[in-house]
């Protein structure tokens, strides 16, 4: 695993016969209590002994039927949030399906297994063919990628004694992004900003690029009325396409490392997060690394994700090459 | 409306009624003691009115308390007053009580739960009592709601849905119903594992045994006591005789002790002491054209009844084989015996005792006993020693009757003319100067004893050796298979010596008269109560690895019934073919009641989905499914989802059908079975007349 997200190694896919079973603490006295009773009928012959035994053993083998029971057909599914930040809480979902057609399952904890993440959730019932959700906490404290591995189902029912657990397969990760901070104020000087100009071509922006005859069908919004009066036929508009204000993001992060790197990253993906929600269509400059210009959500999202798996880059990295049509914003 | 438990009442509550069945099958073996019996119920209540209230408060009081209580109970068990399993039992119970007062975390709940299965091992330890079995079922089932309850809350209370915790719509009786009925499944295991565990005992520590017995046959008989013989219908005896005679009611004297000395008021046995019978006496000489049966009686002696006498059927015994006892306690008993030929055991054990004693019966043709002289050994002289101060009108009556006759004439003559002559009643004489002279000629009527001591004092002044014997007469069979023999059926009667031929029985006591005459509904009810003791012991109990052996034994013939039955074959045994007839028929109404069962569920299940709509709306539903149907055929095509108006539209036939639909489905107008038939008759019409 490169950079702060660990490395986990390729795993082979989980047989869904595959069980995990431990003793809960109440088990683990209920088992020594069994074998001692079973010595005691043993050593003498008490036939009453013998029963309590078979008692303690059926009651155990019931457990297990029940608990296999309550795990058979239960699948599960992980909801990862569209969106994290570090340091800040999100809630993943885990969501069972009982597929039984009338054995209902109790007891039920839904749980991360392996991977980078550790949560749970606890149903105490989910009847035949239903559906249920539970939500647990992710509050990551560093940017990166994230990995899960398996989804593990386990059980206590009936009795508490032991704990028989199914793990599935549910590879997924989630990229977590840096941490949000205020966005560093720049010196006038650095916003060497250029306005909204507009293209020589048709568009939607606001500036008149043509007129020509109306086309049916058309939005009356696009009828230049003025025209159409002096000619006394329907005369439709053309807008001219505007550019819009284009930045371009330059972060060096060569030669950093730790802290520094992690403090620069979330001052990188503030100022990107700024200039996108002010509309402006935003590149991202690295060091060996850049994203070409867009606007909105989607842009946002493919920077701070460059921004999150960003790693330490040496001096023979190449520096970074902003556009050339845009405004360079640099960030320290 | 009845209020419903919340999770953590049930769960308190099915604790507790677990911790009260383990202390019940601690109890009936009758060892606890009553202060502890007293007390173990008063702390469950107790701690359920009151113990959220002291609860953490004066902890020092009760660790103090505990800790004094095992420095007395180890100070008696090192004193050798009381054995380590009884003093274990009480001290687990006392910390039972302790933490009945002292619940608050999964940890007391669990320790609660832990400790109440100690106090039910420590019941298997001290009884073998079938109430122990119903005890025990009880605490299957209640440990089943508590294991199960406080699972559940535990896993609630650690955050995993707290708010359930005090809602009382999760322990229903729906729920513990499930659950009993899980116990059910537990308990059926239990047998299966019960049937199938290796009997294999190391026996290396074992419960010592107590020396005090209940009760029991007394060395002696008083014939001045005061009052009226009681009629106990307690059972004493178990007894299955081998060949069984199948018959309801035996008549048969179950011999204990021979009396010889006389006291003056009574009999008493002569003053010899008890040696080890290695082997029992060698039998007389076989009577010249008798013939001889050889009878095993298997024995059961309840606790308290037996004082260490082995009761033999009659007969000459030929072997007592003591079997392993019903608990396990103490070493095996080993076998006495005294001059009179009577047969003792020791150690004599407060639990119930079975053997099995082989006599060799006679003919009962005393014709066999007669010329054989009165040529008596000197060692008879017990049995022919006379009061001295002898009334002689009983020397001149004996003289009367069986004078100048065989002996054995004699004493069939005495017998009869006592039978036949004086009259038998519970009523004691009292205190008399000379009970038999009483009995004889001026009250002339009398119990067993006096019938038998008179026969034996008369006999004695014609100078035949005889002696009082007192034992037990009779034996009702039960439900079980077994003859049930009761403490009422106490009873006396004589043995006369015959040279050649030892001592044969006689009894003087009119027929009718004999053993236990209580036959009321108490009675009945105490011989099936003891029925269901004996199946228990049998079948539980005495279940050993020979039972095994036969268990599997009998599995395998009826897989073999079933293989010959399968390939055709009859089979000649009968009691196999019926036991697998028993099966099969058995398995065939399992099955019916199971496809009865679906059968009746299907119909519950469906209608509890639909429960939100009445008979009117699912009539509407089923209208509007079958006018689809019919327009379909009719080969019109219809969308796979439309509304009713659609339906209206898609063909003027289906117009009222659509609007009875909505009217009923929306509007709760109704709609019968009538209506339905008849707007489909005529969608039909028009359908057909379309086209």
């Amino acid at each position: 695993m490169k950079g702060a997200v660990l490395m986990l190694p390729a795993r082979a896919k989980t047989p869904a016969w595959k069980r995990r079973l431990v003793f809960t603490r109440i088990g683990r006295w209920y088992t020594a209590l069994t074998v001692a009773i079973g010595f005691a009928a043993i050593n003498t012959g008490n036939n009453l002994l013998f029963l309590i035994l078979g008692l303690l053993l059926s009651s155990i083998v019931v457990s297990g039927i029940l608990s296999e029971q309550s795990l058979k057909g239960i699948r599960i599914e992980r909801r990862l949030p569209a969106s994290a930040a570090a340091g800040e809480p999100a809630l993943i979902g885990l969501c069972a399906r009982n597929t039984k057609k009338r054995a209902p399952s109790f007891s039920l904890e839904l749980r991360e297994r392996g991977g980078h993440v550790r949560g749970r959730g606890f149903l105490i019932f989910l009847a035949a063919g239903e559906t249920a959700e539970v939500a647990y906490p992710f509050a990551p404290v560093r940017r990166g990628r994230y990995r899960f591995e398996q989804l593990e189902v386990a059980t206590r029912a009936p009795f508490g004694l032991f704990e028989k657990s199914r793990p599935i397969d549910a590879d997924a990760e989630i990229v977590v992004f840096p941490r949000k901070v205020p966005a560093p104020v720049f010196e006038v000087s650095s916003l060497a900003r250029e306005g909204e100009k507009p293209e020589d071509r048709v568009g939607l922006g606001l500036e008149v690029h043509g007129l020509r005859d109306h086309r049916a069908g058309e939005d009356a919004r696009s009828i230049h009325w003025r025209s159409t009066a002096r000619h006394g036929r329907l005369i439709g508009i053309d807008r001219e396409q505007e550019r819009r204000l284009r930045i371009c993001v330059v972060f060096d992060h060569r030669g950093l490392s730790g802290e520094p790197l992690e403090r620069a990253v979330e001052r990188a993906a503030a100022v990107v997060s700024r200039e996108i929600d002010t509309g402006a269509e935003v590149s991202l400059a690295l060091a060996g690394q850049h994203l070409p210009a867009a606007a909105g959500d989607a842009q946002l999202r493919a920077a701070l994700r460059m921004l999150a798996l960003l790693e330490p880059a040496d001096a023979a990295t190449p520096s970074p090459r902003p556009d050339v049509d845009a405004a360079p914003l640099e960030v320290a | 409306m009845r209020r419903a438990l919340t999770v953590v009442q049930a769960q308190q509550w099915a604790c507790a009624l677990t911790a009260f069945f383990a202390f019940c099958a601690c109890v009936v073996s009758g060892e606890l003691g009553l202060v502890l019996v007293l007390l173990f119920p008063a702390a469950i209540i107790g701690a359920a009115l009151f113990g959220h209230r002291v609860h953490g408060k004066l902890e020092w009081l009760w660790t103090a308390g505990l800790a004094c209580a095992l420095v007395y109970f180890a100070s008696r068990v090192a004193a050798g007053q009381v054995d380590a399993v009884l003093a274990a039992a009480r001290f687990t119970a006392l910390l039972c009580i302790h933490r009945l007062w002292r619940r608050r975390t999964q940890r007391d709940e669990i320790l609660l739960l832990l400790l109440s299965l100690l106090l039910l091992c420590a019941g298997a330890a001290l009884s073998a009592e079938l109430l122990f079995g119903a005890a025990f079922i009880g605490f299957s089932v209640a440990a089943t709601w508590a294991m199960a309850l406080t699972h559940l809350r535990f896993e609630i209370e650690s955050g995993r849905g707290t708010a359930l915790l005090q809602s009382r719509r999760l322990a229903t009786p729906r729920l513990l119903g499930a659950l009993a009925l899980l116990s059910v499944l537990g308990i059926a295991g239990a047998a299966v594992v019960f049937v199938t565990f290796p009997r294999v005992a190391l026996r290396s520590l074992r419960r010592p045994s107590h020396k005090q017995p209940l009760a029991g046959l007394s060395d002696q008989v008083d014939l001045s006591l005061q009052g009226a013989i009681g009629d106990d219908p307690r059972v004493v005896l178990r007894v299955q005789l081998s060949p069984d005679p199948g018959i309801e009611h035996l008549a048969m004297h179950w011999r204990a002790r021979g009396l010889s000395v006389w006291t003056g008021q009574g009999w008493r046995t002569a003053e010899a002491g008890q040696m080890p019978a290695v082997r029992m006496a060698p039998r007389p000489k076989r009577r010249p054209g008798g013939r001889q049966h050889i009878q095993s009686a298997d024995i059961e002696a309840v606790a308290g009844f037996s004082d260490g006498v082995v009761l033999t059927p009659e007969g000459w015994p030929l072997a007592v084989d003591f079997k392993r006892q019903m608990t396990a306690r103490g070493p095996s008993q080993r076998l006495y015996r005294n001059a009179a030929g009577d047969l003792f055991y020791q150690p004599i054990d407060i639990g119930d005792l079975r053997y099995v004693v082989t006599v060799s019966r006679d003919d009962s043709d005393r014709a066999l006993l007669r010329g054989r002289g009165n040529d008596y050994p000197p060692w008879l002289k017990p049995e022919l020693s006379l009061p001295a101060n002898l009334d002689p009108r009983i020397a001149a009556l004996a003289q009367r009757i069986g004078g100048a006759k065989d002996p054995v004439d004699a004493a069939a003559a005495i017998e009869k003319w006592l039978s036949g002559t004086l009259q038998y009643t519970r009523d004691l004489a009292g205190e008399t100067r000379d009970p038999i002279s009483n009995f004889l000629f001026k009250r002339r009527r009398g119990h067993c004893e006096l019938f038998s001591s008179t026969m034996v004092i008369m006999l004695r002044s014609l100078g035949i050796p005889a002696r009082n014997v007192t034992g037990y007469f009779g034996g009702e069979r039960t439900s079980a298979g077994y003859y049930a023999v009761r403490g009422g059926d106490a009873h006396s009667w004589v043995e006369v010596y015959f040279p050649g031929a030892g001592f044969v029985t006689f009894d003087p006591t009119p027929a009718a008269e004999r053993g236990g005459q209580e036959r009321g509904l108490w009675a009945q009810a105490l011989l099936a109560w003891d029925a269901l003791q004996q199946r228990w012991r049998a079948f539980v109990i005495d279940f050993d690895l020979v039972s095994q052996g036969h268990a599997v034994a009998r599995i395998g013939e009826v897989f073999s019934e079933a293989a010959r039955r399968l390939s055709g074959k009859t089979s000649t045994d009968t009691r196999l073919r019926n036991l697998f007839l028993s099966g099969v028929s058995l398995f065939l109404l399992a099955a019916a009641v199971a496809l009865w069962t679906r059968r009746m569920r299907l119909p519950r299940g469906a209608l509890a989905r639909r429960s939100p709509l009445g008979p009117d709306q699912r009539r509407a539903i089923a209208l509007f499914r079958d006018a689809r149907r019919k327009l379909q055929r009719a080969g019109i095509d219809l969308p796979r989802a439309m509304t009713a108006s659609e339906l209206g539209r898609v063909s003027p036939a289906a117009n009222e059908v659509a609007a009875s639909y909505s009217a009923a489905r929306w509007g709760d107008a109704a709609l019968s079975s009538k209506d339905v038939r008849r707007l489909l008759r005529d969608l039909s019409e028009s359908l057909s007349a379309r086209s």
